[in-house]
């Protein structure tokens, strides 16, 4: 028994340590942020805002956050949409050919982001489609889709078969039912799957990095930085780009625990 | 009677190569409280949700009131259902749930709210109609899924197994609500369980599935008395089945006796016959009675005041009698028991085929 | 029963086709071009259609390019044997000897890294990480070090780790908490000791979830650029990183696109040959 105790404490120990490992880089981007040395060490340099007011004083890091901003809603919107229709689809209907349907709506995640990226610069060049900032929303929205998919169809799980008919049985028609009824049930769902999608495509830099040309994202901007030297500034960026993603996806799994939690009409 | 409100004229329903529904014919009157009963997957609910349009029939045509519904779709069909699971509308309170037909049907927004709080009102729950509907106990939701279902005034109501998740005593409570109902407001139930007492307690005419067709149709008493057959007799649990051999003298002859019948029957034929189990009397003694036979006690069941009796007579013939606990008095009960039986002629049925 | 219907109506073409149209043009489309663009050819650093080998034969005749494949193989196998070790014990922990809530909150937790910027944190590791960094720093303290973790490949599995060990320790934890707690007890009631319970009787009962989660594992690190990059230094170079230089300079997009498919093609046979020993019945 005494022996049982001591692993247990071993283990969660180790386990703290794997989290550590996992959230330092978050934690020390904004310690570093705030930290006047321009390589950090221990110990800590002077308290300093110098690197926010140089990065935010930059204009292109404006012009960047503003086009992040727009590539991810514009993503999320859409990408959310064809989820959610996928998901729909694949909880209401049998149809032939559907393996390949769902082959199609998840694996883009398992492709590397790199090997997309070049796919994607040749596809949309072909058209003269490439450095566009709708080449990034159209790029992100097939990278972010499987994950508003499976958001969604998580929720739609959840949803008693008998829901829909019951709605036709009071007079309204498919359409009107997928407004009045669908929609309303999934929109914990629907949120949470427009917070995740944006999170995904604000963070996302390699295919934004090669389709982007010279509209740049925030984090395209980043790897600029990066490439050049080590640059405080960007843990200046980073923290704020922390702050959002980890916000938006706060948000999204709230929403998704909150309504499994929920008992529904058994 | 009556003009049929519905006519099943021909209809079969096919899942694949599985048929659900086969061949069926009949008529639902204006007016009249149907149940379906039989157990589970004999097609009952595919009968319901056919009527509702939810599933079409592979072949045949269904009527309401005169006209085919084969080209109507469910939403433009006015034949609201109360579902086994309710499927109420999670994120709207009990009064939108009530109101959403209206709504579907155009009508403004202070005339639905008067309408749907006048129906929870008279359906008792009118105090919980801002409230949740996860929050309502299971006999409030069931009575705001009615409300839902009868606010739009419709000729029929469609019922499928809707007290099937309620605990015993709010049953009992439920049937009594909706035979109510039903009486008052004049219109067309269609009801379907699996369970006998709900339906024999409610309907004013029973149907009787088995693998997709229909038994027999008629009265909880046609049903009881005079089964169509064996599967009804077997199905309807309170009846005795006794199978024997025409004598030379026009009796039959069983395993646990030799019996008088009213009717005609040649002798050699093979004969199956019913006597319900509240019609079988019981003796200490030899009563001057026709069809006597001695059989062993082996059990007993209470339901309130009437008590079933389960028997062994020779042959392995299983024989159940259901009489008034206070008609038992004199009589020894003790398991292994020997008492005399008796039935009179005109209450055995014979079972044809 | 069933509400499911095969019978085709507009709506329900309606909500299959926005998936098919989307992924079939912006995703099956480019990958499809992608393989046709590995036999176009560049002239004057345009592109021209073409059917030529040369590519192929360009790159597949280079000593510099299986050199750069066998290490890529080699970093995402060892990136994905490290991670898998490294994460078990924290998911044995969260699956058995955690409570349910604890569980539940770790999972939280583990998701959040998983979609927030992967670039971001590899900085901060390559500042915690350099010459004179911040483990250095503290090194020193004991006298030890300084030593050179930036720019080899330690530092490429750091990174190989901050991108992967979320999703494995979930994927793990996952396939662990669904294994029968009595077989474990049994096991233990019958004499045997908690490490070989471990290695005889958890590790194969959550075979096919500690395979899937190693192959997202190899997926992520075989195709990542940034962390033998900016971590790693870039020397050797990888797969990856080839097709950015490939790309990036010189136009190179045909070249490029043969470098990703021998990628592709070697994570679906890694992949399938995974899957397919993870779902093998056993005592074959």
């Amino acid at each position: 028994m005494k022996d049982d105790k001591l692993l247990r404490w071993v283990l969660a120990l180790y386990t703290a340590l794997v989290f550590l490992f996992v959230f330092a880089p978050i934690a020390a981007s904004l310690v570093f942020s705030f930290n006047s040395d321009r390589f950090p060490t221990i110990p800590l340099g002077s308290f300093t805002t110098d690197w926010y007011v140089k990065a935010f004083s930059n204009p292109e890091v404006w012009d960047a956050a503003l086009r992040s901003l727009i590539v991810s809603s514009v993503t999320a919107v859409i990408a959310t949409a064809i989820g959610f229709s996928a998901a729909y689809s694949d909880y209401r209907y049998d149809f032939v050919g559907k393996k390949a349907f769902l082959v199609l709506a998840l694996l883009p995640p398992t492709i590397p982001l790199i090997i997309l990226a070049l796919a994607m610069l040749g596809w949309l060049s072909m058209f003269n489609a490439s450095g566009l900032t709708l080449s990034i929303i159209i790029a992100h929205t097939v990278l972010c889709a499987p994950f508003a998919m499976a958001v969604i169809r998580l929720r739609l799980n959840q949803m008693d078969p008998n829901l829909e008919p019951a709605a036709w049985n009071l007079g309204a028609s498919e359409w009107v039912t997928m407004k009045s009824v669908v929609i309303p049930f999934t929109l914990p769902s629907i949120i949470a799957s427009l917070c995740l999608t944006a999170a995904v495509s604000f963070d996302e830099f390699a295919v934004a990095w090669f389709v982007s040309g010279l509209n740049k994202t925030v984090p395209v901007v980043i790897l600029e930085i990066l490439t050049g030297n080590i640059d405080p500034q960007v843990n200046a960026i980073g923290t704020a780009v922390f702050l959002v993603s980890i916000t938006l996806v706060v948000i999204a799994q709230v929403l998704v625990l909150r309504s499994a939690k929920k008992p529904e009409a058994a | 009677m009556a003009e049929p409100l519905v006519v099943f004229d021909n209809v079969v329903k096919r899942f694949g190569t599985f048929e659900a529904v086969k061949r069926m014919n009949f008529e639902i009157r204006e007016g009249e409280f149907l149940a379906f009963m039989g157990p589970s997957g004999c097609g009952k609910t595919t009968t319901l949700r056919m009527l509702a349009g939810l599933e079409q029939p592979t072949e045949g045509d269904i009527r309401l009131a005169g006209k085919s519904l084969l080209d109507v779709k469910p939403h433009e069909r006015d034949t609201p259902m109360v579902w086994q699971s309710l499927a109420l509308f999670p994120f709207l309170n009990a009064r939108e749930n009530v109101e959403f037909g209206l709504k579907m049907r155009g009508m403004d927004k202070p005339a639905r709210r008067r309408k749907a709080l006048d129906w929870l009102e008279r359906l008792g729950i009118g105090e919980f109609a801002e409230r949740d509907v996860n929050s309502l106990s299971g006999g409030q939701r069931q009575r705001v899924a009615l409300a839902r279902a009868l606010v739009t005034e419709p000729k029929i109501l469609l019922l499928d197994e809707p007290l099937s998740a309620l605990d015993a005593h709010l049953v009992i409570r439920m049937q009594g609500v909706l035979t109510k109902l039903q009486r008052e407001l004049g219109i067309t139930f269609v009801y379907v369980t699996h369970s006998q007492s709900e339906a024999f307690a409610m309907a004013d005419r029973v149907v009787i599935m088995s693998k997709g067709e229909i038994a027999q149709i008629g009265s909880a008493r046609d049903i009881y008395r005079t089964p169509a057959s064996r599967f009804v007799a077997e199905f309807v649990g309170r009846n005795n089945i006794f199978a024997g051999t025409v004598n030379a003298a026009g009796n039959v002859e069983t395993p646990a006796g030799t019996f008088t019948l009213d009717g005609k029957a040649r002798p050699g034929d093979k004969v199956s016959f019913v006597v319900a189990a509240d019609v079988v009397s019981l003796s200490v003694t030899k009563p001057a009675a026709p069809n006597v036979f001695t059989a062993q006690l082996i059990s007993e069941e209470f339901v309130g005041s009437m008590v079933t009796l389960f028997f062994e007579a020779p042959g392995d013939t299983e024989v159940k009698v259901q009489v008034q606990e206070r008609s038992l008095e004199g009589i020894p009960r003790e398991p292994g028991q020997t008492l005399f039986l008796s039935f009179d002629p005109s209450h055995a049925h014979i079972l044809k085929g | 029963m069933t509400t499911k219907t095969t019978k085709p109506d507009t709506y329900a073409i309606a909500w299959r086709l926005p998936l098919i149209v989307w992924q079939g043009l912006f995703f099956v489309g480019p990958l499809l071009f992608m393989v046709a663009m590995s036999f176009f050819l560049v002239k004057n650093y345009r592109m021209e259609v073409a059917l030529q080998f040369s590519n192929w034969q360009r790159m597949l005749s280079k000593d510099f390019f299986w050199d750069a494949y066998f290490f890529t193989l080699w970093l995402a196998l060892l990136a994905t044997i490290i991670t898998s070790l490294v994460a078990f014990p924290a998911s044995y922990f969260l699956a058995f000897k955690a409570s349910e809530r604890l569980r539940r909150w770790a999972i939280f937790f583990l998701i959040i890294p998983f979609f927030t910027s992967y670039l971001v944190r590899i900085f901060a590791w390559q500042v915690i990480l350099a010459q004179s960094g911040v483990i250095n720093a503290g090194l020193s303290y004991l006298g030890l070090g300084p030593w050179q973790m930036l720019n080899t490949q330690f530092g490429t599995m750091v990174g190989y780790l901050v991108l992967c060990l979320p999703l494995a320790v979930i994927l793990q934890t996952f396939s662990l908490a669904n294994i029968d707690k009595r077989l474990v007890e049994a096991a233990h009631n019958l004499g045997c000791g908690r490490l070989r319970t471990v290695f005889t009787v958890v590790v194969p009962l959550a075979k096919t979830g500690l395979i899937v989660a190693a192959v997202f594992c190899f997926i992520l690190s075989f195709g990542d650029f940034v962390s033998p990059y900016y971590l790693g230094g870039s020397k050797p170079p990888t797969l990856s990183i080839m097709i950015v230089d490939t790309s990036k300079s010189g136009q190179q997009w045909p070249r490029a696109a043969v470098v990703a498919i021998m990628m592709i093609v070697t994570l679906l046979v890694v992949a399938f040959t995974a899957i397919g020993f993870a779902y093998r019945k056993r005592g074959k």
